[in-house]
């Protein structure tokens, strides 16, 4: 039953992560691999926070919050001057440049030890510690998350969010400032990141960088891009396939070594498969068709 | 401080010739194809693995240097050619890479374990000394082959025919096609030969430093950087900027130690992507034109 359980705290996570990366990645055409560091960032400053502060749980997820949404502020300033594929690989470079200080500030970050012991977090006197309690707590936030970004897309932001990723030269002479629409954009999807970045160092109560890695970044896409990139459902239908399907593995009696790789390996041919014949994903309603660049 | 500059010479080869290798294709394709980082790393393990079947000296490398063509021609004749006659747009063949670089990596790592396989001889090399810094013979083979391959590549590319005719096809495909150009072919000779020096430097690093299954990515991406820093489209600004992230790596690791390597090469990347995203011997700009 727990392990049942931990699945279902690992779906939402990755709903959140997914629905996050979404508004940036679907909603506004911003491709961007560095979902991860975002997540990590989260996920480190609520650790250290309750590991050396002993701070207030919720306080430190509103840290974790603006510390993240301050470093999406930073990547998302680059998306202004460069575009399509040099962007990805400028969000791939702030990945690896993130994942490199959590591994290598040992003094801070605990280096490749990681942080154990992350106390259990304690909600208005109810000290939440079974998986039940985990599971309600981290499916709130969810549904907040999921809230909050049907919010952002059925409002005026959310339309001017389309119109930048469909035709950024249109946003701008229609008087939208496009550089604050895309920055905000950044800032609030890292901001939401980290909710679960610290939600997920509250229920592992043990974190190391290697949960944050490029191969972690292109996961998250991977389920926005295979669920639906630019749709509401689509993360929650990508993350609830790409994160039960390779449990799926475990029954068929698969040693742990190879199901980690097959997963891997799962994942990335069902990134070509829909790259080749649907590419929008399962319900998506866009599909990165369009270079953006005037070559 | 010789002894930095001989590594980053060395380093400054392999960066070299993966720049090399990535440019060629992206010049002709205009994506980052990042399952280039699977074929490297392929190099390296069909030589341990014709190295475990027989020793044939040197001619391992030259078979797995074609096998690795071979695997870029297939890629580009079954998926790539697909998405290119559908005009897919370079996002998508990007993700489409990325999803072959997870397959091959991980059937790697799947079949020979995640720890670090060598090639070289478990002899400890006696290294020559030159104006006080110690050098490996092996480590003078792979400055000359990068040197070498470089020249060769850069030569051909600029004299030979069918070296131009990609030249008109990177800068103009519909137009190349229409004198008469054969794009397809063009473009299949492209990926045959950036796959086969992908190749090249894949066993050059094996030989190195040794392989794990996540090799190929780190070394593509120096590649990448050295790329972009040096300007996409000229092969000695690709030397140049391979040799400025050799060098700023190398000091850097003098001063922070080695485990910052990464973190400066991508810091250097972000402030060339930032303020000079054309490199610095490139003359195309590429930014938002809002």
């Amino acid at each position: 039953m727990d392990y049942l359980l931990h699945i279902l705290i690992l779906i939402c996570i990755y709903i959140i992560l997914a629905s996050s990366l979404n508004l940036i990645s679907g909603y506004t055409g911003l491709l961007s691999i560095s979902h991860a560091a975002f997540y990590g960032i989260g996920a480190y400053v609520a650790a250290l926070m309750s590991l050396r502060l002993e701070s207030n749980f919720l306080l430190n997820i509103l840290c974790a919050i603006i510390i993240s949404g301050i470093f999406g502020a930073i990547v998302g300033f680059p998306s202004l001057r460069i575009r399509d594929d040099y962007f990805v690989i400028a969000t791939f470079a702030f990945q690896i440049i993130t994942f490199s200080i959590l591994n290598n500030l040992t003094s801070f970050t605990g280096g490749p030890m990681g942080l154990p012991g992350i106390p259990q977090p304690v909600l208005f006197g109810l000290k939440i510690s079974s998986h039940e309690q985990f599971l309600l707590l981290t499916g709130f936030f969810t549904v907040c998350v999921f809230l909050i970004c049907r919010r952002i897309v059925c409002s005026p932001f959310g339309r001017v969010l389309k119109t930048i990723r469909e035709d950024e030269v249109f946003a701008a002479a229609s008087g939208k400032n496009v550089a604050f629409y895309k920055v905000m954009i950044f800032v609030i999807g890292a901001g939401m990141a980290a909710i679960a970045g610290s939600m997920y160092a509250y229920y592992i109560s043990f974190i190391d960088p290697t949960s944050f890695t490029v191969m972690e970044s292109i996961f998250i896409i991977s389920i926005v891009i295979i669920g639906g990139a630019g749709s509401l459902w689509g993360p929650v239908v990508g993350a609830i396939v790409l994160v039960a399907l390779p449990e799926v593995l475990r029954f068929l009696g698969m040693p742990s070594s190879i199901a980690a790789n097959m997963r891997q390996i799962i994942y990335g041919a069902l990134l070509v498969v829909f790259m080749m014949w649907r590419p929008q994903g399962f319900m998506g309603e866009y599909s990165f068709t369009k270079d953006t660049s005037n070559e | 401080m010789i002894q930095i500059i001989i590594n980053s010479i060395i380093s400054t080869s392999i960066y070299l010739l993966i720049g090399i290798s990535f440019s060629i294709i992206y010049k002709i394709y205009k994506f980052f194809d990042l399952s280039h980082a699977a074929i490297l790393t392929c190099a390296a393990y069909i030589c341990l693995l014709l190295l475990n079947l027989q020793k044939i000296g040197a001619g391992i490398f030259i078979i797995a240097v074609i096998l690795c063509s071979i695997m870029g021609c297939i890629l580009e004749l079954t998926i790539l050619k697909y998405h290119r006659r559908k005009a897919n747009s370079k996002l998508i063949l990007m993700l489409t890479s990325i999803g072959i670089f997870i397959i091959i990596q991980n059937s790697i790592s799947m079949i020979f374990g995640d720890e670090t396989k060598s090639i070289r001889s478990k002899v400890v090399e006696k290294g020559t000394q030159v104006f006080g810094a110690t050098i490996t013979p092996t480590q003078e083979i792979i400055i000359l082959i990068g040197v070498i391959v470089s020249i060769i590549i850069y030569l051909g590319l600029k004299y030979t025919k069918i070296g131009k005719s990609s030249k008109a096809v990177e800068s103009q495909a519909e137009i190349a096609r229409l004198s008469g150009i054969n794009t397809n072919q063009v473009i299949f000779w492209s990926m045959a030969l950036g796959s086969a020096v992908a190749g090249l430097a894949g066993i050059l690093i094996a030989l190195d430093v040794d392989m794990t299954p996540t090799m190929g990515m780190n070394a593509l991406l120096m590649g990448i950087v050295a790329m972009i820093i040096g300007g996409v489209k000229s092969i000695p600004g690709i030397a140049l900027g391979a040799l400025l992230l050799a060098l700023s790596q190398n000091i850097g690791t003098w001063y922070f130690g080695a485990q910052w390597q990464d973190a400066i090469a991508f810091g250097i990347l972000l402030v060339f992507l930032i303020f000079r995203p054309q490199g610095f011997l490139g003359k195309k700009i590429k930014k938002a034109t809002v």
